[in-house]
């Protein structure tokens, strides 16, 4: 291994000095490029985000600046329920998307990808929900299910009779997520079904040749070849479970009260009038919950890779 | 045209020079007073989409351009995304002249400097209104960045024909035990009473205010929410237990419904009455004229005598010149305009109903249903704007409203919910 890594060094010394100016200049563009404008509009802001959140300030004047220390944490984590309530939230939604949404995406994907009658139908009409933005997908399900729309009308209800789907928290966050995962599912199939067309065939007939049942087949085979998808589909499984926000702020407006979310708290906190940098704070919360994870589990998937 | 640009440059100018005093001083008054006849393009942002303000508004905007010959470009914004990007808008490149609250809302803006100083357009505007309006207008630092609109006002408002219809008489009822009859009688034939919404998580901020001014009087209320007396304080739960007693006649979706979701139970006669400020007329006249002329308004009854009906919510809406707009001046002026009786005048006669905020104009093109508001408004003594106006934005919209919110849930939580608002004020940032 040492020698091959030497031998890849040698190799690369040697093209670099094949690089005229030209390559270089081109070459340096388009690293530099976008490493400029990556660092310039996400990693600035994020670290500008984090040194904010300790400090009290309205956002408008620099010389306003003060330092808050921790207590706009103390703030969140001592005297606003609605954090708390917010984060069992997202926990909830990362649970029905990763045992109930997720699944089903792959369900249907291997489904589909076996050719099943009418498979075509099934994935054009699965996927259309992703083509629409979760903005969209919003307002759409808002007039499907609020008290004078689609659904109520159907049923024959007025608005003063109507089916609480939005007002009543036994099972309005569960209507946020199943909206969600109307489009979760789709987005998941297509993603896990581009992975199986990439799957070797033959790999199955032998498993199938050995006498594996579907679901042996299926768990032992497929799964494990399927490997660089699996990370990348839970990856995007925690990310737009920690993420959410559209559809929350859509139908529920500003205030985002009766299904609290994280997402919600740290518009809600950050934009208007607000006094302090909570809100900053609060996307400081999110960020280290959606980067630890992935990182962390990334790593230690790479480091298995490498050996 | 070409003077008023060297006029700004030149102060500009000296501004940054930072020489002595009085020169400068004596320098700004002259070319500030040219500033009367500030002529150039300018532009107007409107805080709302809605179809029956922008016909008011570009009512306003043409009147102001047959008058001056500016031209004004006329910018309109949905009303929440307005708000919540204000302190952005403001910092860019805002609208010479545009719509705004006033109160604390505007008494924040004004702080960070991004408001320009109105005062001189109000010595020309001050015996058109009363010191009330004045008083609203003002900033902490005693200087007017505001120019009043219109308001109105928060009362109960039903339907003439529909209580005829039950034989009931809404404007002879004196105390909220006369309200619980008539609920009652409106409940026996199958009809919501009061009908809520607080799906916004700012509606029944209204029924707060109302109820609190009612049973503590105004100076506990105003105490409260500037954080002089506790939400702890039995008081707050005498409140609270008074709006129970409306839970029966309330139709149970209050969470499931926005303003306009308890409006409708109003248009649609499946409500009795509903809590709210009198702009939703305007929407009454959208659906037709009858149902305009069915509506009608009352104050909310007294509850405790002590303190009779001598409050009420009649939030102020009107405008702000933005200090960094692009004609600030010619901004100065359009807003003199729309504050004038003659501005005014040219938005009543849109035809869209509106309620004057200038002491002058002539109401008797005013039909019954505003000259009922001006009824109201005039039993009222003391005048508040509304809770969200009233009180920290930060404490208005993050902590009442969904506390609020939660009581609609479960009314049994009462004491929970208050110790919980008062450990969210205590921890509040200082401002």
């Amino acid at each position: 291994m040492n020698s091959t890594a030497i031998n890849d060094r040698d190799k690369k010394v040697n093209r670099r000095r094949a690089f005229s100016r030209q390559d270089r200049f081109t070459l340096g563009a388009f690293i530099g490029l976008p490493t400029a404008l990556h660092i310039i509009l996400v990693w600035i802001p994020a670290l500008a985000t984090i040194a904010l959140s300790f400090t009290y300030w309205t956002g408008i004047h620099f010389s306003d600046i003060r330092w808050a220390g921790l207590a706009n944490y103390e703030n969140i984590f001592q005297s606003t329920p609605l954090f708390w309530e917010a984060l069992k939230n997202n926990v909830v939604w990362l649970l029905w998307f990763g045992l109930i949404a997720t699944p089903l995406g792959v369900l249907l994907a291997y489904q589909i990808d076996r050719q099943i009658r009418g498979h075509a139908f099934y994935q054009t009409a699965f996927y259309i929900p992703v083509v629409l933005s979760l903005a969209v997908t919003g307002i759409i399900w808002n007039f499907m299910l609020r008290p004078d729309g689609f659904v109520n009308g159907l049923l024959g209800r007025d608005s003063l009779n109507a089916v609480s789907f939005f007002g009543d928290d036994r099972w309005n966050l569960y209507v946020i997520l199943t909206i969600s995962s109307w489009r979760h599912i789709g987005y998941i199939m297509l993603l896990y079904l581009a992975g199986l067309k990439a799957v070797d065939s033959s790999l199955r007939e032998a498993a199938a040749l050995d006498g594996a049942t579907e679901w042996e087949t299926f768990r032992k085979v497929i799964l494990p070849t399927m490997r660089p998808v699996n990370i990348i589909i839970l990856v995007i499984t925690v990310i737009e479970s920690l993420r959410a926000f559209d559809v929350v702020y859509i139908i529920y407006g500003t205030s985002g009260a009766q299904v609290p979310i994280l997402g919600t708290l740290v518009f809600q906190n950050i934009s208007g009038e607000g006094q302090s940098m909570k809100g900053a704070a609060y996307a400081t919360i999110l960020f280290i919950l959606s980067i630890g994870p992935i990182i962390a589990y990334l790593r230690t998937t790479f480091k298995e890779d490498v050996k | 045209m070409s003077v008023e640009k060297n006029g700004v440059s030149r102060r500009t100018l000296i501004k940054g020079a930072a020489l002595g005093g009085v020169g400068i001083a004596g320098g700004a008054t002259v070319l500030s007073s040219c500033g009367s006849q500030a002529e150039g393009p300018m532009s107007f942002g409107a805080r709302t989409v809605d179809e029956s303000p922008t016909k008011q508004l570009k009512a306003l905007v043409a009147a102001y351009e047959a008058k001056t010959g500016n031209t004004v470009t006329y910018n309109a914004t949905e009303s929440n995304a307005f708000q919540n990007n204000l302190s952005q808008y403001l910092q860019g490149t805002p609208d010479d002249t545009f719509q705004w609250m006033a109160g604390y809302r505007m008494q924040f803006f004004a702080e960070q400097g991004l408001l320009a100083d109105l005062s001189d357009v109000w010595t020309d505007l001050d015996d058109q209104y009363d010191s009330s309006y004045k008083i609203a207008s003002t900033g902490t630092d005693g200087k007017q960045y505001f120019v009043p609109q219109s308001w109105y006002p928060w009362g109960l408002h039903y339907r003439k024909s529909m209580v005829a219809e039950l034989g009931l008489d809404p404007e002879n009822i004196a105390t909220f035990d006369d309200l619980l009859k008539m609920y009652d009688a409106m409940s026996k034939k199958g009809i919501v009473g009061f009908a809520a919404g607080d799906k916004g998580g700012w509606e029944a901020m209204g029924t707060f205010d109302i109820i609190n001014a009612r049973v503590n009087g105004y100076q506990f209320h105003v105490d409260l929410l500037a954080g002089r007396e506790k939400w702890t304080d039995q008081r707050v739960l005498d409140v609270f237990a008074q709006w129970e007693l409306l839970l029966p006649y309330t139709n149970k979706n209050v969470l499931d419904l926005e303003w306009d979701g308890a409006m409708q139970l109003l248009l649609q006669r499946k409500a009795g009455s509903t809590l709210m400020g009198s702009w939703f007329g305007a929407n009454f006249k959208e659906q037709s004229q009858a149902d305009y002329d069915d509506l009608w308004i009352i104050p909310f009854p007294e509850i405790n005598p002590e303190h009779g009906v001598d409050t009420i919510d009649a939030p102020i809406d009107g405008f702000c010149v933005a200090a960094n707009g692009a004609n600030t001046e010619v901004g100065k002026d359009f807003i003199k305009f729309a504050g004038d009786k003659e501005g005014m005048q040219a938005m009543l006669d849109s035809g869209i109903p509106m309620t004057s905020a200038n002491k002058n104009q002539d109401t008797s093109t005013y039909d019954a249903f505003q000259k009922q508001q001006l009824n109201v408004m005039s039993q009222a003594k003391y005048i508040t704007q509304f809770l969200d106006r009233d009180t920290r934005p930060d404490f208005a919209g993050p902590v009442v409203g969904p506390a609020i919110q939660a009581w609609y849930k479960n009314p049994k939580d009462v004491n929970k919910i208050v110790d919980s608002m008062q450990a969210q004020w205590d921890a509040l940032p200082p401002l």
